[in-house]
């Protein structure tokens, strides 16, 4: 296959890389119509009608205690039960999702979950927002064409050989040990080539393989994105779950969940996200049981006086 | 020292490496089966030794600088394996002395 036609798969990956990386407050709706505890069945049906939505929370003082969805709306009007109270016919303990998480962890919750709505909360648990699948496809579609104009105007200039400027994104499948490890060895090759201090290529090459490793013998499966300029290498690593419990016991070194296959291939030491974190400059992980995990990890071209002084 | 007088002693049979690999200088060793080990290390391991035999041990040593990899206890060595070392210029060999023996000769002729 020549390169030409493996682009659209690259700026695809890219496309979603990019989504799965905005924080679900960027996309969600903020502003959300919500009923109180003593509204009847037929103030939501109101609500619904007058603003085209399937579904309505159900707040006691901002906190979300239950969604009434257009499928209850249908139970009560089938019992002619509309001017009951909300609670009788909403469903309770409802899955919320936080508005800092990354929207990849939403896309889980939506694959997981057969709802058609997330609230949304903040860090006190207050209603902020609602998350639809339509929320999605308008961040899919604003990502697509932002790619598009880049591409188009990338395709106008044409690209120095010795340019540091890269994005590249990277799909790993899980216990696909064969290919964990070809984006940092490409990784490695294009700053090597273009003259960047070998103990940097270094640290690049050990964050980018073990979260490769991690992704491969982890994750059921995500994407590793390379995001570079002359300045730093900016790593991100995005998997669909399982999750980590704790983030912080993962961080400390020695602390693993591999099993006997992954040890066999001489990795579960629980060593790698430590050392993920030992070589970046800058560190930072998400993760939601049965959502996914974010890892992203920032390694710096030049020394932080070099960019001070620019 | 020299890679070739490395090979003699572990009595170790090249499978792929460059043209002059005979006079590579080989001054730090890293004998591990854990590449997560392998991966922690802050100095340039020029040889490692180790008894996986795995792309993902190539893989780490060229990550870690190696020049040269031995394969220890005559595990068999796959194709993978050699192109990873080729495309990595790394040296590849093969010895039937398990891991522990290998690292006792690497010492004695290492030593001062």
């Amino acid at each position: 296959m020549s390169e030409e036609h493996k682009q659209p798969l690259q700026s695809s990956l890219r496309v979603q890389e990019l989504i799965y990386g905005l924080r679900i407050s960027e996309v969600m709706t903020s502003k959300v119509f919500a009923v109180s505890r003593n509204c009847t069945m037929r103030d939501v049906q109101t609500i619904m009608k007058n603003n085209s939505i399937t579904g309505v929370p159900v707040v006691d003082s901002k906190r979300v205690v239950g969604i009434v969805t257009m499928n209850d709306l249908m139970n009560a009007l089938e019992q002619g039960a509309m001017e009951q109270n909300v609670t009788r016919w909403m469903v309770g303990e409802v899955q919320t999702l936080a508005e800092d998480m990354p929207l990849s962890f939403a896309i889980s919750a939506f694959g997981k979950f057969s709802f058609r709505q997330f609230p949304v909360v903040n860090k006190k648990n207050e209603l902020t927002g609602i998350l639809t699948f339509r929320n999605i496809n308008h961040a899919l579609i604003r990502e697509l064409s932002r790619q598009l104009r880049q591409m188009e105007q990338q395709s106008e200039q044409p690209v120095e050989p010795a340019s540091l400027n890269l994005s590249k994104v990277y799909q790993l499948h899980r216990y696909d040990f064969e290919n964990g490890g070809k984006a940092s060895s490409e990784i490695k090759k294009f700053l090597k080539e273009r003259g960047v201090p070998p103990k940097l290529v270094r640290r690049v090459a050990v964050a980018s393989y073990e979260l490769e490793i991690n992704l491969v013998a982890h994750s059921i499966g995500g994407m590793l994105g390379f995001d570079i300029n002359e300045n730093r290498v900016k790593i991100s690593s995005h998997d669909r779950g399982p999750g980590i419990e704790d983030t912080e016991k993962a961080l400390t070194q020695g602390y693993s969940t591999a099993n006997e296959w992954i040890r066999s291939q001489g990795f579960g030491a629980g060593m790698g996200l430590p050392n993920v974190k030992r070589v970046s400059d800058e560190f930072a992980i998400e993760s939601a049981v049965g959502m996914g995990t974010m890892v992203q990890s920032i390694i710096y071209l030049k020394s932080e006086k070099e960019n001070e002084n620019q | 020292m020299e890679l070739q007088r490395i090979a003699y002693a572990l009595d170790a049979e090249l499978i792929c490496g460059p043209d002059d690999w005979e006079k590579i200088n080989i001054e730090t060793v890293f004998a591990s089966d854990l590449m997560s080990d392998v991966l922690m290390s802050d100095r340039d391991e020029m040889l490692m030794v180790t008894s996986l035999s795995t792309e993902q041990s190539i893989r780490s040593a060229g990550i870690v600088g190696s020049e040269a990899i031995v394969i220890a206890n005559d595990k068999t060595v796959t194709e993978g394996m050699i192109e990873l070392a080729k495309d990595q210029d790394i040296a590849l060999f093969c010895t039937r002395h398990p891991k522990f023996e290998s690292c006792v000769r690497l010492g004695r002729i290492m030593e001062v």
